[in-house]
């Protein structure tokens, strides 16, 4: 496994979004439920792997 | 259903309106009396008249067409409903285009002295002392109206016949004023003027029953919560010298959030980023997909989002 890290860059008012997400228990993080966000988005919105294709 | 109590009773004449005091727990009728007529509307609290109906929150909320069911909001930074839309028997209402005016008419039919809607409001608000600067964009009842593939608004044939009617319920005191679209030669009244039935009732208990909880926060203000509180009276403009900038949550400050993405997630934001629809760099991907998630997970209202 190879990681890579982005960096987002935001403001005030977006990270108090974020935390009362995660006050509300929607994450254990800010960066968790970035990456929650990002599954939940990509399993809908995201058109599918060649490796997917290939399986059908 | 109960039965209700009529209060008032009226008919308004093509090329008028009339200014109404509608309270709190009555309902206004608007009534096609021969049907495909438009009727034009301004709605003002009857106690403060800087606060008065807003087409765009009420478009922002409801769409382009509100119906049984919707607000009439009033203007930020009050953005309280001020009527409830409880009955709708044509369901074609617009909050697309604004009143015709005299320019219009005389720009673009070469008829410079002809009914139209602004003026008749402002003949008609008079009554209560309001000048035609007060004149607001109109919420326009029976107007038919729609959007086409290329983004162009259109007005549509008037499909209202005789007794279709709207019921406005208040939700707060207001002055009510409805008029007689003034546009004979537009489709909006499928070209011939004809008069419209106003008619107050008291709301009964089925009547309110039929109202939608609206919401209540704390930044629908009043003017207490302004730092000017008095109402500019002359027309001349001059700066405060004791002015000092005061805009909220300034400065905005950024901050920097490293995110680790796995290779599957990765792979997930580069699928996403390679339509070309998210951003260009990972990180305004990643942005776009997080709020845009948000919003669609937990905002409230219409989430206007683009089609994916």
């Amino acid at each position: 496994m190879n990681n890579k890290t982005i960096r987002l860059r935001l403001n005030q008012q977006q990270l108090e979004l974020i935390d009362k997400s995660i006050a509300a228990g929607e994450a254990g993080s800010r960066e968790d439920l970035i990456r929650r966000a990002l599954r939940e988005f990509a399993a809908e919105h995201a058109p599918a792997a060649p490796g997917d294709a290939k399986e059908r | 259903m109960s039965q209700r109590r009529v209060l008032q009773e009226l008919v308004i004449e093509p090329g008028t309106g009339k200014a109404l005091e509608v309270r709190r727990g009555q309902i206004l009728r608007i009534e096609q009396t021969a049907g495909r007529q438009c009727a034009d509307f301004n709605c003002f609290n009857l106690h403060d008249y800087k606060e008065f109906f807003h087409t765009g929150r009420t478009r922002h909320l409801h769409g382009l067409h509100p119906t049984k069911g919707d607000f009439l909001w009033s203007a930020p930074p009050r953005e309280r409903p001020m009527m409830s839309i409880i009955e709708d028997t044509v369901r074609t209402n617009d909050v697309l285009y604004p009143r015709c005016s005299a320019f219009l008419f005389e720009h673009q039919y070469g008829l410079p002295v002809h009914t139209n809607c602004h003026d008749i409001q402002a003949e008609a608000q008079r009554e209560y002392g309001l000048t035609p600067d007060d004149v607001h964009d109109s919420f326009n009842f029976f107007m038919h109206t729609g959007v086409d593939q290329h983004g162009h608004p259109f007005i549509a044939k008037n499909t209202a016949k005789r007794g279709d009617y709207v019921d406005l319920l208040a939700l707060i005191d207001v002055l009510a004023v409805p008029n007689v679209c003034g546009a004979d030669v537009m489709m909006t009244s499928d070209f011939e003027l004809k008069p419209l039935k106003l008619s107050v009732f008291e709301a009964t208990d089925d009547d309110w029953r039929a109202v939608v909880e609206p919401p209540r926060r704390t930044n629908q203000r009043t003017p207490a919560d302004f730092k000017v509180q008095t109402i500019k009276a002359d027309r001349e403009l001059s700066r405060d010298a004791g002015y000092r900038p005061d805009f909220t949550n300034v400065p905005l400050t950024i901050s920097e959030i490293d995110v680790e993405l796995t290779d599957a997630e990765l792979d997930m934001l580069r699928r996403l980023g390679a339509s070309g629809k998210f951003g260009e760099t990972d990180a305004e991907v990643l942005r776009y997909v997080f709020f845009t998630w948000w919003i669609e997970k937990f905002m409230n209202g219409p989430k206007h989002a683009a089609p994916t």
